[in-house]
Formats: structure tokens, C-alpha cells, sequence
């Protein structure tokens, strides 16, 4: 990606953050009205305890009758920790909704992009990314906004106590801001970049790390663990190498600003010592008093300290705009709009003048019309690539022609080449598809894919766990387990993808008989395969090429 | 506490920078109180030293000492905290570095009975997680609590030397808030954080879960129900953030209560000892601003240890996945086979959650040089029982023997010279084609390497690419195909010079014509070598002596 485009998608997510703020606008007020007052509350108790010492040092005022100024300082305190306390549960507040929201959002979103698009993504990666980036935006709602708003308002205030005070030290305090915001923009232009190079080194040598572990076997049948220790031992320790040069330019800029803070802090608390030993005859230096001294020494930290605290967030706000982009990314992408229209009782799917492109590949099916009759076993064949599968994603609804209409049923049920199981029971992974079906009507529809005897052998039954990998059951197995749900749905219209590929000649013969009892049932079953026993079972053959409908002859139609 | 410390021990051998950046943040921490404290002195001095000589005193005052000290500690403050910085992170990388191979050294003392495992995509999140987890142990959990304990002491000595008494009132105080921000605010938010990560990772399942299976949540109309679930989960885990959010929101706002206030107390006492004339005004200033720069100690306290349970889970799983079974078998013969003869003796073979045995007294004997096909449909335990030939498992009875020596007892390096084993995945790593060539022979030329690429018929395919040998095939192997791939991980065995070559589906993913050529090619190679052969579809293997058949536990003989 070149700067240029970085910098436009980053433009874009600061919109996108700046709608989602709207939503917690409540919460992000409270957040800043409670530092504001936190703010202001810390100019009050350094007034009080100036006043405090002045009275019992120079006037000689005896403690007791001080005693209801240290009474009000303890109630200033109080205040102040249950305001501080205020911001952060309402920023926490804040943060959360933020994030609830934006899953909310990414799920619909994907959902309604369908599996086809969404197979342009690595599943796991996009479950990761969802999850983390999500929890990247917290920063920026819980801590860098309502930041934002204390960094100009609070400097400002103590800004206007102490010009009143002295206006030659404001004037201290003065000459060292206007260098902040420079080093601030600076840090945050560095702090962007930071954090995008951090992310990326990060998520590599986390790659490095998982492949050496997930080929471990492999590595030490070639005798070759040893040595890959070092590789990772070395591959961590040249990215401490590379981030330390980002991280040293970083921690400098920071410190310049720490650098004009400590200064002005210094020349300010110099300047009062000299004023009050009579040494500054210049402007408002000789009527300062111990209290006002005091007092604006008190202050001169907290001016800085808003400041510095939108510094040390300020990576919140890099890390939530990387997530932004990324986020954005997903959301951006087009819909599939699904066009279709429920077909008559007699003719289960109609296409007609149908025709699919895929962006960056042209047109990959149609125009082409095409009617299956309900009840028909029809058989789609043709080399890979001619378009097989998009004819059935179509018909499902996962991709949108872009000419032509389609009609089909309402409801079907549909399996492809990689069966899709749940972590849970067989009974959860079979419920899918029949929310209340019975233990019967469970057990009735494994006898279908020849499942029984399987589960007879598992002490658990219709508990045993399957976990998400399927692992503890075969790649045969999971598919038949997926095509049990098939006779569990009443879809009338039935959609499969190769599913007798990567079988062995058991699940195969399995999987063939489920077919047949299928069709007995009376439902539409449209199937692409290229094996040769499917096809023997269908009444009607398709034949694809390019995308092109050349129509076969059928078994017995 | 306990799981963490294996951790603390890898720290601990850093002693020596922990303890140098411990003393660059104690630097720093006393730097701001200094700062604070002396400023607060010389306003009062000066102000008392005015009023003197208003009255006619004319006492002397030295302006420049603490002035002069004012700037020191303002240039220390930011010099040491830059210092400080620079040097806790490369500290904090070093350490990851330390702890990736420390684990990564753990995992490979592994039986390889546990590392099947390692191959889920979910556990390996989870280990670079929790190994994420354990990289702050040093900046969030040992260094802050170290820091604050040393500064407090310094600054309540330093005081009781001006004011005994304040001694009484500072150190306890201290002693308390310290006590409250670490090891009971770690108890408060212990079951909290320490479910945190489970939850996360169920809900990171079912996020995978409607990802992966959107096509049938769609078909059977049950996206609706997965998503009440998925919100259930979501629900949980942010109730979850949000107590622990609070609960940390109400430490911090403790940290501000009780330095603050200890403030002023001490601000009240030191001038009650200056009306009595037992401390100049100066000092009382002093006592009441030191206390105030405290405050940046403790800051960082309650955030590290409310978070104490989840480093504590990390830690634990950390060290069970690497202690999960036994390391592997110590050899206990020093013979060495003398022939290639394989023979397997009544072997039984059944995974510990499984009702029957993968392999039921299976009896087979190869002798040198003869090749055998082993099929079976899926499921049958073809893998395992080529994992068990190759001496990755053992049997649970019965006898492997490998020239007349026991495979499981056989030096693994003398094992890995005489049988070369293609496991059923090809496992590419993140390299260049050449260096994953080079993990099977680290000495091999270029030649060579373009010899075994030809073999399995890539030599053309590597010729036309940009960079070659050199090129990089992505984490996994990603950025090359599936076929080419499993035609990497063929090629990588015939750089090795093995008696026995098991091959795990060979040719899976591979159209018949590249089979047939890589089959003819092969031939040469395996002359003079024995080999067994599991597949589906023995077609393409070439030379076969034998077939059989796995079946329910039982070795078949193939009539044909």
C-alpha cells in the first residue's frame, strides 16, 4: 500500500470512529464533564493548601483554627477520587458499547455478505480479527476522547488562575505550550507508524513462531529441532533489534516534551524564589506572596499533566484507527443481494437469462435459463472451473446475478465439500438444521447415512462432543454426520457440492445410498459432482463448460 | 502465584538488567519528588527569608544551591525517565525472545504423542497469547511494586529524619496502600481475569463457527439462533471487562484518596512541629510535597494487578502444554541395526478415548528391499500405523523391530538416518524453498537441491520463478499450491540417504499424469531401499512387491 492510500483509508476510519462516538455520546460527556470538574477541583486544593500554609507560616495562624480549611481539603479529596472514579467507569461504559456495537455490526455484515464472499477471508484470521480489533478500539472511546477535551480545557484553566496570579509566570507556563502541540503532533504522526510497523512485525514473527511449532514433527524427524530453537530465538531478537530503532525515536520525542515540562516547572518555581527574596523588580514579581508562590507551584505540574496523559493515550488512538482500517475494510464490502423469488410447486428452480461474474474474473457462468422439475435428481458435471459450483451458489443465493432472475423454494438444505460441524454434541450439530427434532428423529436420520453403528460404539451417544475440527471422527464420517442434517430438514430442494469428493469407497457407498433415499423422499436434489456413480443414480445430467449450458441426456428422465 | 515461577526464574536470569532498570524507574520516580519537594522549600525559604528581612534581619540566603538542585532534578526526571524507557523495553523484547525459545525448547522435548495437537490453529493462538501474557510479567507485576516499595521507604526515611514522628504516620500508610494496589487487588479481580481467556475463546469459537459454517446456518434458517448464542457469550465476557474495569477504576481513585490525604497529614503535622519550633517552615513544605510526588509510584499498581488471574492462567497452561505427556524416551541401546529388516510382532495399538484399537495384533515382516503398498479406507489408522513404524508412537504390546533392534529404543538420530518418513500433511515452514529443502539435509548444494526438486518433477516450475531456489513459500507454505506443496515435502526426503522409506499418501492432491512421472522418476531412488507405501490408490507406486489392506485393527494380505 503506498502513503498516500494509507492515509486516505485512515481518513476514512477517523470518520467511521467519529459516527460510532455518536452512539456513546452520553457516556463520553459524563467521562469529560467528570475530569473537568476532577480538573478543576485540583486548582482548588492547591489554592487550599497555599492558603494553608500561608496562614499557619506567615501570618502564624494557629492549627486549630485552620481546622476547617483541613476539613475542606479532605472534602475536596473525596470529591475528587469519586469524580476520577466517575470518568473511568463512564469511559469504561463508553468503550464497551463501542465494542458491543461494532461486533454486532461485523457479524450482520458478514452474514449478509454470504459464504461466498466471505471465503475470501482465512475464517480463523477473520474470527481473530474480529475479536481483537474490536477490543483495539477501547482505548480511543475509554480514554483518548474524553482526554482530548481535558488537554485543552484544564491547561487553560490553570492557565487563567495563574495569569491572575502573576502574569509573568503564566507567561512561563505560556512559552513552553505552544512547542507542545508541535511535539505532540509529531509524537502522534510517529505513533501511527509505530503501531502499524509493531502490529505487522508482531503478527510475523508470531508466524514464525507457529509454523516452527506446528511443523515440529517434521522438524525433528529431520533431526532439525535443535537448530530451529535458534531460528526462533533469532527471529525474536532481530525484531527487539528492528523496534528498539522505532521505539528510541518514539520514547525521544516524548521526552522532549517531558524536557519542556520539567523546564518550565523549574523556571517557575526559580522565578518565585527570586521574586519573593525582592531580586525581580519587573511586572507583578514584586506583590507575589507565599500564597500565591505556593499556589502556582502547585499548579505548574498540573498544567502539564493533561498533556502528558494525552501522550501516553495517544497510542490508543493509533491502535484504534489500524483497527478501523481494517475493520472498514470488511464492512466496505458489497452484499449479495439475493434476487430470488419462490418458484411453483411444479418446477422446483427456474433460471432464467441468468449470468455471474466475479470481480477480477469476468463472466464464470450463463446467460443461460435453465427449469428443474420437483422431485428431478439432477447431476451438474463439467470440468473444474466451468462454473459448477457458482450454478449452485447462485441458486442458493450466495452470489447475485447480474442479469436474469432465479426461482426457487424457500428453505433448502445445502452441503459442500468441507462439511461444517459445531463444537458441541452430534445432537447439537444435528439440531442445526431441526431445532426440536426428537432423539428419534435424530437416530432416524444417522441410520440414513449409516452412522449407527458408529455411535453405538461411543459410550456418550448422541452426546459425544465433536469439537470444531471434527477431530475423534474421520474426514467420512463429519460428511455424513453433515448430510444426517439434510434428512432432518424438510427443505424440499437440496444442494450439494461434491460430496462424495476426497471419500473413501466406505463413505462413498454411504453417501451414494443417503442420495438415493433422498430422492425417494421426493426432493429436488441439485448435485455437482464428477464421479461416475452419482451419476449413474440421476435422472437428468447437466453439462457445463465455461459457463455454458451444454444439457446432457439423463439416466432415465 | 506458584505457576509463574518457572517465569520468574527465565527473568531472573537478567538479574542484572532487571535490577539496573528497576533503579533507572526508582531514579526517575525520586527525581519527581525531588522536583516537587525542593521546589516547595525554596518558595517557602525564600518567602520566610523575605519576611526577615522586611523586619530588619538581614540573614543570609543562598539562592543558587537549591535553584541549582531545582534543575538537576528537572534534567535527572527527564534524562532518567528517557533512559528508563529505552532501556525497560529492550529489556521487556529480550525477555520474548527468552520465553518464545524457552517454550519453543520445551515443546521440542515433547513425546510426539502430544504434538498432533500442536497443529490446531486455536491452541497455537493461544500459546502466542499466553506467551503475550507472560512478556509484561517484568514492567507490569515485578518492577512497579519493587519501584514503589523502594521509594516509599526512601521518602518516609527521609521525612522521619526531618520529623520522627511522621514516621508513624507515613510508613504504615504506605506500607498499606502498597499491599492494597498489589496482592489484594490482585486477589479482587483474580476469578474474574482468570475466566476472561476462556471466555474469549469460546467466544472466538463461535465467531469461527459462523464463519465457517454460514452456508448451512443460512440454508437450515438457524443463523438467528447461532447469533442468540454467540450474543450470550459476547454478554458474558463484557459483564466479565466491565467488573474488572470498575473494580480497577475504584483502586486508582484509592491511590488518589490515600496519597492525597496522607498529604495533607503530613502537611498537618510538620506545622504543628513548625509552630512549636521544631521544624522550619521550609521543611514542612518539603515533607507535604515529597509525599505528593509519591503519587506517580503507585499509578501503574492496580492496572498490572488486576489482571494478576489471567497471567496466572497463562502461566499454567504454558507450562501443562509443555509438561502435557512425558518427554520423550531416553535410548537404552547403544546396537545399531545391521540390516533393514522390518518386523512388527502382535502390535496393538488403541488412543486412550477410543473403544477399539487402531492396529489389533498386527504381525508383518519386510524384508530389505521389498516394497509394500498398506491401504485402507479413511479412518483406519493408516497414519498412526505409519507414525508407529516410523518410532513417533508406541505400541501399547508387541514388538517393532528395525534390524533387529527395538524402533522405540533406537537412538533417535541413528533412527532419523535409517528411516525417512513423509508424514500425511506436509509441514512447510515460513522459509525460502531452499531452506526448506535444507531442514532434511543442511549440507546439501544446489545441486542436489535441483536434483530432488526434479525427481518429483518441480525443477521446471522452480526454473521460471523470479527468484528460484530463493523463493519464499509463505507461513505454512501458504503462497505455493497444495500439490506443490506435498511435492516440497517428497523432495526434502530424497536429500537424505535412509534403509526404510515410509510414505503417508504420497501422492494426495496430485493429477495422474504428474503421479506417473513422479512415480517413474522415484524408482531409482528407492533401489536398494525397503519402502511401505499408505494410500487409497496404490496405482502410480512403482515396483510393488506387496499390497495389503488395514481394516478394523487387522492386516490383510491382498490376493490379487
Amino acid at each position: 500500500m503506498t502513503d498516500t492510500s494509507g492515509a486516505a483509508v485512515t481518513d476514512s476510519a477517523r470518520v467511521w470512529l467519529h459516527d460510532k462516538a455518536r452512539a456513546v455520546r452520553g457516556w463520553l460527556l459524563i467521562a469529560t464533564l467528570a475530569g473537568l470538574a476532577g480538573g478543576w477541583l485540583i486548582i482548588a486544593q492547591a489554592g487550599v493548601i497555599a492558603s494553608i500554609v500561608a496562614a499557619a507560616i506567615s501570618a502564624g495562624v494557629n492549627l486549630d483554627e485552620l481546622l476547617p480549611w483541613f476539613a475542606g481539603l479532605g472534602g475536596i479529596i473525596a470529591l475528587r477520587a469519586a469524580l476520577q472514579w466517575l470518568q473511568e467507569t463512564a469511559g469504561l461504559e463508553a468503550g464497551l458499547r463501542v465494542r458491543r456495537q461494532t461486533r454486532a455490526e461485523l457479524l450482520e455484515h458478514s452474514a449478509r455478505l454470504g459464504p461466498v464472499r466471505l471465503s475470501a477471508y482465512h475464517s480463523a484470521e477473520l474470527a481473530g480479527q474480529l475479536l481483537e480489533h474490536s477490543e483495539a478500539l477501547h482505548g480511543y472511546f475509554a480514554r483518548f476522547m474524553p482526554q482530548m477535551v481535558l488537554a485543552a480545557a484544564i491547561p487553560l484553566s490553570i492557565l487563567l488562575v495563574v495569569a491572575r496570579l502573576d502574569w509573568l509566570a503564566a507567561v512561563f507556563l505560556l512559552a513552553s505550550a505552544p512547542l507542545i502541540p508541535l511535539f505532540m503532533s509529531l509524537i502522534g504522526m510517529g505513533a501511527e507508524r509505530l503501531n502499524r510497523r509493531q502490529f505487522e512485525t508482531l503478527a510475523r514473527l508470531a508466524g514464525t513462531f507457529l509454523d516452527r511449532v506446528r511443523g515440529l514433527a517434521t522438524l525433528q524427524l529431520f533431526g532439525h529441532a535443535e537448530r530451529s530453537i535458534d531460528e526462533v530465538a533469532r527471529a525474536a531478537d532481530d525484531y527487539r533489534r528492528r523496534s528498539m530503532r522505532t521505539l528510541r525515536v518514539a520514547f525521544l520525542s516524548s521526552a522532549v516534551l517531558e524536557f519542556f515540562a520539567a523546564v518550565a516547572i523549574a523556571t517557575v518555581a526559580i522565578y518565585i524564589g527570586f521574586a519573593l527574596l525582592g531580586f525581580i523588580e519587573f511586572g507583578p514579581a514584586p506583590q507575589l506572596t507565599l500564597f500565591s508562590g505556593l499556589f502556582i507551584l502547585l499548579l505548574a505540574p498540573e498544567f502539564f499533566q493533561p498533556l502528558r496523559n494525552l501522550a501516553q493515550h495517544y497510542h490508543d488512538r493509533a491502535a484504534a484507527l489500524a483497527a478501523g482500517d481494517i475493520l472498514l475494510d470488511l464492512l466496505r464490502q458489497p452484499a449479495a443481494a439475493t434476487p430470488i423469488t419462490t418458484s411453483n410447486a411444479h418446477t422446483a428452480v427456474r433460471l432464467t437469462g441468468v449470468s455471474v461474474s466475479h470481480p477480477g474474473r469476468g463472466r464464470v457462468l450463463g446467460p443461460l435459463s435453465l427449469d428443474i422439475a420437483a422431485g428431478q435428481f439432477v447431476v451438474i458435471d463439467g470440468p473444474s472451473g466451468a462454473g459448477k459450483s457458482t450454478l449452485l451458489q447462485l441458486v442458493a443465493g450466495f452470489v447475485s446475478p447480474d442479469d436474469g432472475h432465479c426461482h426457487r423454494p424457500d428453505s433448502f438444505a445445502w452441503l459442500d465439500q468441507r462439511p461444517f460441524l459445531l463444537h458441541g454434541s452430534v445432537a447439537d450439530n444435528l439440531r442445526l438444521a431441526a431445532a426440536t427434532a426428537t432423539d428419534d428423529a435424530l437416530y432416524a436420520a444417522l441410520r440414513e447415512v449409516g452412522l449407527t453403528d458408529w455411535l453405538e460404539r461411543q459410550p456418550r451417544g448422541l452426546a459425544t462432543p465433536i469439537d470444531e475440527r471434527g477431530s475423534g471422527i474421520s474426514g467420512g464420517q463429519a460428511q455424513r454426520l453433515a448430510l444426517a442434517r439434510v434428512f432432518l430438514s424438510a427443505a424440499p430442494l437440496v444442494l450439494l457440492d461434491e460430496p462424495s469428493a476426497h471419500l473413501d469407497a466406505h463413505s462413498e457407498a454411504h453417501v451414494l445410498r443417503s442420495l438415493q433415499a433422498l430422492a425417494a423422499q421426493g426432493r429436488t436434489l441439485l448435485v455437482a459432482s464428477h464421479h461416475a456413480a452419482v451419476h449413474e443414480l440421476a435422472d437428468r445430467r447437466i453439462q457445463l463448460d465455461a459457463g455454458q449450458l451444454i444439457e446432457g441426456h439423463g439416466g432415465h428422465a | 502465584m506458584l505457576e509463574l515461577r518457572p517465569y520468574l526464574r527465565l527473568l531472573l536470569r537478567r538479574r542484572g538488567r532487571l535490577l539496573l532498570g528497576i533503579g533507572l524507574m526508582l531514579v526517575t520516580v525520586l527525581a519527581a519528588v525531588g522536583l516537587l519537594a525542593v521546589s516547595g522549600w525554596l518558595i517557602t525559604a525564600t518567602a520566610v527569608t523575605a519576611a526577615l528581612w522586611a523586619a530588619g534581619n538581614r540573614v543570609a540566603f543562598d539562592v543558587y544551591v537549591p535553584g541549582g538542585a531545582i534543575r538537576a532534578f528537572a534534567l535527572t526526571r527527564t534524562v532518567a525517565r528517557y533512559f528508563e524507557r529505552v532501556y525497560n523495553h529492550d529489556t521487556v523484547l529480550r525477555l520474548l525472545a527468552d520465553l518464545r525459545s524457552g517454550v519453543f525448547a520445551a515443546l521440542t522435548r515433547l513425546d510426539v504423542l502430544a504434538q498432533p495437537r500442536l497443529r490446531d490453529g486455536l491452541l497455537l493462538n493461544r500459546l502466542t497469547a499466553d506467551i503475550d501474557a507472560l512478556d509484561n510479567l517484568y514492567l507490569r507485576l515485578l518492577a512497579p511494586p519493587l519501584v514503589a516499595l523502594l521509594a516509599s521507604l526512601a521518602v518516609a526515611l527521609l521525612l522521619g529524619w526531618f520529623l520522627p514522628a511522621s514516621l508513624l504516620l507515613t510508613l504504615p500508610t504506605l506500607l498499606i496502600l502498597l499491599l492494597l494496589t498489589s496482592l489484594v487487588c490482585a486477589r479482587h479481580g483474580y476469578a474474574d481475569s482468570t475466566r476472561q481467556m476462556a471466555l474469549g475463546e469460546s467466544l472466538r469459537l463461535r465467531l469461527l463457527e459462523q464463519f465457517q459454517g454460514l452456508a448451512e446456518l443460512i440454508a437450515y434458517g438457524a443463523l438467528d439462533r447461532h447469533r442468540r448464542w454467540l450474543v450470550e457469550e459476547e454478554t458474558d465476557l463484557l459483564a466479565g471487562q466491565r467488573r474488572l474495569g470498575r473494580r480497577l477504576a475504584g483502586y486508582n481513585a484509592l491511590v488518589t484518596l490515600v496519597i492525597q490525604t496522607l498529604s495533607v497529614a503530613v502537611l498537618a503535622l510538620a506545622l504543628q512541629a513548625f509552630q512549636i519550633g521544631e521544624l522550619s517552615a521550609a521543611l514542612a513544605v518539603f515533607m507535604a510535597l515529597a509525599v505528593l510526588g509519591l503519587g506517580e509510584a503507585f499509578a501503574a499498581l492496580p492496572a498490572g494487578f488486576i489482571h494478576f488471574g489471567a497471567t496466572c492462567a497463562a502461566a499454567r497452561r504454558l507450562t501443562e502444554q509443555a509438561n502435557r505427556s512425558e518427554p520423550q524416551a531416553v535410548p537404552t541401546t547403544t546396537r545399531l541395526p545391521r540390516t533393514a529388516q522390518l518386523h512388527a510382532e502382535s502390535l496393538y495399538f488403541r488412543y486412550p478415548a477410543a473403544e477399539t484399537p487402531v492396529l489389533d495384533r498386527v504381525t508383518l515382516t519386510l524384508e530389505p528391499g521389498q516394497r509394500l503398498a498398506i491401504s485402507g479406507r479413511s479412518g483406519s489408522g493408516k497414519s498412526t500405523f505409519a507414525d508407529l513404524l516410523a518410532g513417533l508412537r508406541r505400541p501399547d504390546s508387541g514388538e517393532l523391530l528395525f534390524g533387529g533392534c527395538r524402533v522405540d529404543q533406537l537412538p533417535p538420530d541413528a533412527r532419523r538416518a535409517r528411516i525417512a518418513y513423509l508424514t500425511q500433511r506436509s509441514d512447510l515452514f515460513a522459509a525460502s524453498i531452499a531452506d526448506n529443502l535444507r531442514i532434511a539435509s543442511s549440507a546439501a548444494d544446489r545441486d542436489e537441491l535441483w536434483q530432488a526438486l526434479h525427481c518429483v518433477d518441480l525443477a521446471d516450475w522452480a526454473t521460471r520463478l523470479p527468484d528460484g531456489l530463493d523463493t519464499w513459500i509463505g507461513e505454512a507454505g501458504h503462497r505455493i499450491s497444495g500439490g506443490q506443496g506435498r511435492r516440497l515435502a517428497l523432495a526434502r526426503l530424497l536429500l537424505r540417504d535412509p534403509w526404510l522409506v515410509i510414505l503417508d499418501e504420497p501422492f494426495a492432491g496430485l493429477d495422474r499424469a504428474t503421479i506417473n512421472t513422479i512415480g517413474e522418476r522415484l524408482d531409482g531412488w528407492l533401489q536398494q531401499r525397503s519402502c511401505i507405501v499408505f494410500c487409497h490408490d496404490t496405482r502410480g507406486v512403482p515396483g510393488l512387491d506387496r499390497v495389503m489392506q488395514l481394516a478394523a485393527g487387522r492386516l490383510h494380505e491382498n490376493r490379487p
